[in-house]
């Protein structure tokens, strides 16, 4: 079943004399389940692409559902509860409030929706557990590792357990240990909690963590790997690949 | 682009931006300019009275120079900081920095001549306004036209000009200091980082309430019995000390302890509301700890000087009745048969029409015991009062002489009752008091004070009157002991029937030259003269206090708006977390809420203590005037806190 679905989409910005289409016709299906990296060249369109689907920003043209409802009859306050309620998000500058410790961080999404108290502790538990940071709960933003900041940030996308996550280069800012390690929780908690995951990334080796990888250039997609049956290695050389031949520059003579 | 161009678009973006900063110098010159034209103004003479009335205007005009160049120094710094990118720009593109303090010396210079323009323009039309409200306050009868004087420009200008001359010093400093990376980080740096709460820091917090505490009951004890002298400026030295000292550990420490404590409590689980007002304060509060220690200072100084001077001047008339018993005193002495008989007066009265009673009352200055009737402060102690209660003199009056009183022959009953006298020197409600003749002494059961204005407070110097039974007086009368002096020996109180021939009467006192005399006193006089000087004392506080409050509103509201761009990103996050604007604004209600009343009410506090350890020497009447001003007060800072929150919500509205 497809829990995400964007139709013929646009994107424009700027006025009529200046038009900048940033996003052309796209179509795009993420299944329940399914972890789904974004590829492509800077300027290429992705995150435009991660705000529209993720209802931060709001298309030109087209149609974005997501478990049957549609953004677009949608007002902002209306987009805010579904937010709330269904979606998850981790930033590439880990976004988390400085002013608040680790844990007050994490439990945010669950203030929103008024769940109980002892339900957000179990909850916090739980989730601190997978990703390896119950013993930084009390600690400030300032006083911990990149790696350990971006999944604080994870597992507040997670705890209120969304239907979808969307993860805009969460490996940016981060060494390849821990890239690599980040990635494996995310795809661990993937299969675990059975929740889909769209991630926008340019690194090769991160897009290899996830099952598809949709390439994407001058705002309509490209290409589309499937991992399939491939291991990790092998397609991490795949998406290389086609990453080589979707840089390259054409000359038309 | 030329430099001038430069100037000139800078100029116009900043008129949007800094809008408040130009209401703030504007403002300013509008205050300054009105005060001084009040200064020059001629019709002003009679307001001020007396010497001591300019000299408190000229005083009041110095304190505002100061207030008003402090605070557009401050208003000033803030800016130039926030517009370090910009300058750090203008370096980048090879601007010398000689160049960069000449586009804003040029920019500034414009800002200033046309709010010059506008505040000396607002400042005249108002300055009618107050002299009007001066006049009201003081009571006199007077028609308030108003000349432009050029000496109020002419001064008004020059501390204009002395103020953006330091002004520029200032940001020539700031950009002589600074390097071009420097430049582009200065607001990053400026703010302190978040920092864990450490047991010293929950120490200093819980230090500084007790400092406060402590503070607060040692002035409810300044005025007691307790401490006399020299003792009683210690003591109020070290109220201020440990109050000030105590303010400015509470905004280190103990606001973050308090907060802390209400965080820990929710074990981690917080609604936007705690994560907009708890977290965010907790630790602005403790960076801006000396500016808000200075703002919560002024602000209660300025409040408890307003409340003080309400106070005498909403309780002149009450205060003047209890001093001054009947419309005009006449008090005669055997000694001086210089001073004019009251019979002087009366036969003016005569003549004029004027229908009238007398009050006689014969005074008698007697030897007295007051051992068993006074509260001596604990032996430990070991404070004697300044007096020697076992013998010393005090007034005596028969009970004849006093309306609605009759006294035992065994007892004495004290009246002129005085509060203030009261603090310093309390009486037991019972006990045994000897008065002495030069040779008999007569023991007598003091039964207490009584409310009862016998004979004005001048005649006894505030301290009690002993009423005894007419017969009692007699023997002590004719006892009399001619070591005891006596300034006076007779008392006449005239009270004119008709209020509307008071006035008519006061003028037939002093003209025919009865007021000169010591003592001699006209009620209506006193009440007049009271209002005048406390009317101009309070319309210098007011308009003191006036201008502290908004400079100090200003200056909290630029602090929000700087605030408001460092935490711009976490509105971002939270927005996309999935709060709505209304849930992010309702928390912004509350950080403001507790922003600007947090010193509001530290503020209000510190006034109130300070007001009621010493309010009763300035009137009679504390609450009321109090209330009043407290409620203005607030009102008109409550206008800032709500202006920050509109801004916050124009920004959040963008995201």
């Amino acid at each position: 079943m497809a829990i995400l679905e964007a139709i013929k989409i646009y994107k424009t910005y700027g006025n009529k004399f200046n038009k900048q289409e940033v996003l052309r016709a796209l179509d795009l299906q993420v299944q329940e389940g399914e972890f789904v990296s974004i590829m492509g060249a800077s300027g290429s369109g992705k995150t435009t692409l991660l705000n529209v689907l993720s209802s931060i920003d709001r298309v030109s043209q087209g149609t974005i559902t997501i478990e049957g409802q549609n953004f677009n009859q949608m007002k902002d306050k209306q987009l805010a509860e579904f937010r709330k309620h269904h979606l998850g998000f981790i930033f590439q500058e880990y976004n988390l409030l400085d002013t608040l410790t680790v844990k007050e961080n994490i439990l945010l999404p669950l203030s929103i929706k008024k769940v109980s108290k002892k339900e957000a502790n179990k909850a916090f538990d739980t989730v601190a557990a997978e990703l390896g940071i119950a013993d930084i709960a009390n600690k400030y933003p300032y006083e911990i590792s990149g790696g350990q900041k971006q999944r604080t940030s994870a597992a507040r996308a997670f705890i209120h357990e969304p239907s979808i996550i969307f993860a805009d280069e969460p490996t940016g800012a981060l060494d390849s240990k821990a890239a690599s390690d980040l990635l494996n929780k995310l795809s661990d908690l993937n299969a675990k909690r059975n929740a889909s995951i769209v991630m926008v990334t340019h690194d090769p080796l991160a897009a290899s963590f996830s099952q598809r990888v949709v390439f994407i250039k001058d705002g309509q997609i490209y290409t589309q790997l499937n991992k399939g049956e491939q291991t990790r290695d092998e397609f991490f050389h795949d998406v290389i690949k086609t990453q080589g031949v979707l840089g390259g520059i054409k000359y038309e003579h | 682009m030329s430099i001038n161009q430069i100037i000139y678009r800078n100029l116009k973006k900043n008129m949007k931006n800094y809008y408040v900063y130009l209401f703030a110098l504007v403002f300013s010159v509008a205050l300054y300019f009105a005060f001084v034209t009040l200064q020059y103004d001629p019709a002003m003479d009679e307001a001020t009275g007396t010497v001591k009335g300019s000299a408190a205007l000229k005083a009041g005009s110095v304190m505002l120079i100061v207030i008003v160049s402090v605070f557009l120094l401050y208003a000033n710094n803030l800016f130039i900081k926030r517009r370090s990118k910009e300058i750090g720009l203008f370096q980048l593109v090879g601007m010398t920095k000689g160049t960069i303090f000449r586009v804003l010396s040029v920019e500034n210079l414009m800002l200033y001549i046309g709010s010059l323009l506008i505040g000396i323009f607002l400042g005249f039309s108002v300055s009618r306004l107050l002299m009007l409200i001066l006049f009201k306050v003081t009571g006199v009868e007077d028609v308030a036209t108003l000349n432009f004087s050029t000496e109020a420009l002419v001064q008004t200008l020059v501390v204009f000009s002395a103020i953006y001359v330091l002004i520029m010093l200032m940001n020539y400093i700031f950009i002589r200091r600074q390097s071009i990376l420097a430049l582009f980080h200065v607001s990053s740096t400026a703010e302190q980082r978040v920092k864990k709460m450490t047991p010293f820091q929950m120490l200093l917090g819980i230090l500084g309430i007790g400092l406060i505490v402590f503070g607060y009951y040692l002035s409810s004890r300044l005025f007691s019995s307790d401490f006399f002298g020299n003792q009683l400026f210690i003591v109020m030295l070290t109220i201020l000390a440990s109050v000030i000292l105590g303010t400015y550990l509470f905004y280190k420490g103990s606001v973050s302890f308090i907060f802390n404590m209400v965080r820990k409590q929710k074990g981690g689980y917080l609604n936007v509301s705690d994560v907009l007002s708890l977290s965010s304060i907790m630790f602005r509060m403790r960076s801006n700890s000396f500016l808000l220690t200075v703002i919560t200072t002024l602000s209660a100084l300025a409040i408890g000087l307003l409340s003080l001077s309400y106070i005498s001047y909403y309780s002149a008339e009450k205060t003047a009745k209890d001093n001054i018993p009947d419309d005009f005193s006449i008090p005669y002495s055997e000694n001086t048969s210089k001073a004019p008989a009251p019979e002087q007066f009366t036969k003016a009265l005569n003549e004029a029409n004027i229908d009238f009673t007398t009050r006689h009352v014969d005074l008698l200055e007697s030897g007295v015991d007051l051992w068993n009737v006074i509260e001596l402060p604990d032996e430990e102690g070991g404070i004697e009062p300044a007096f020697d209660a076992r013998n010393t003199t005090m007034t005596v009056i028969g009970d004849d002489d006093v309306a609605d009183l009759d006294v035992q022959k065994t007892d004495v009953i004290f009246v002129n009752r005085m509060k203030t006298m009261e603090r310093l020197i309390p009486f037991k409600e019972q006990g045994q008091i000897t008065l002495s003749g030069e040779q008999t002494s007569i023991d007598l059961t003091f039964k207490g004070l009584k409310d009862i204005a016998a004979i004005p407070l001048r005649l006894t110097g505030g301290f009690p009157v002993a009423v005894v039974d007419q017969s009692v007086y007699e023997v002590l009368a004719s006892d009399k002991d001619p070591e005891i002096e006596q300034e006076f020996t007779e008392y006449t109180g005239v009270n004119i029937s008709s209020n509307s021939n008071v006035e008519k009467a006061d003028e037939i006192f002093s003209k025919t030259g009865l007021s000169k005399w010591a003592a001699y006193e006209s009620r209506h006089a006193t009440i007049i003269n009271q209002k005048l000087n406390v009317g101009m004392m309070m319309f210098i506080v007011g308009f003191l206090g006036l201008a502290f409050l908004i400079t100090s509103g200003c200056i909290l509201y630029f602090k929000q708006m700087d605030e408001s761009e460092d935490e711009e990103p976490s509105y971002t996050i939270l927005r996309k977390l999935g709060f709505t604007e209304g849930d992010l604004l309702k928390g912004i209600r509350r950080k403001q809420l507790f922003n600007f009343g947090i010193p509001l009410v530290v503020g209000l506090l510190h006034s109130y203590f300070a007001v009621k350890s010493g309010w009763f020497f300035f009137g009679t009447e504390m609450v009321t005037p109090m209330a009043i001003v407290m409620l203005i007060y607030t009102g008109l800072y409550s206008i800032f806190g709500t202006l920050s929150v509109l801004y916050y919500k124009r920004m959040i509205k963008m995201r």
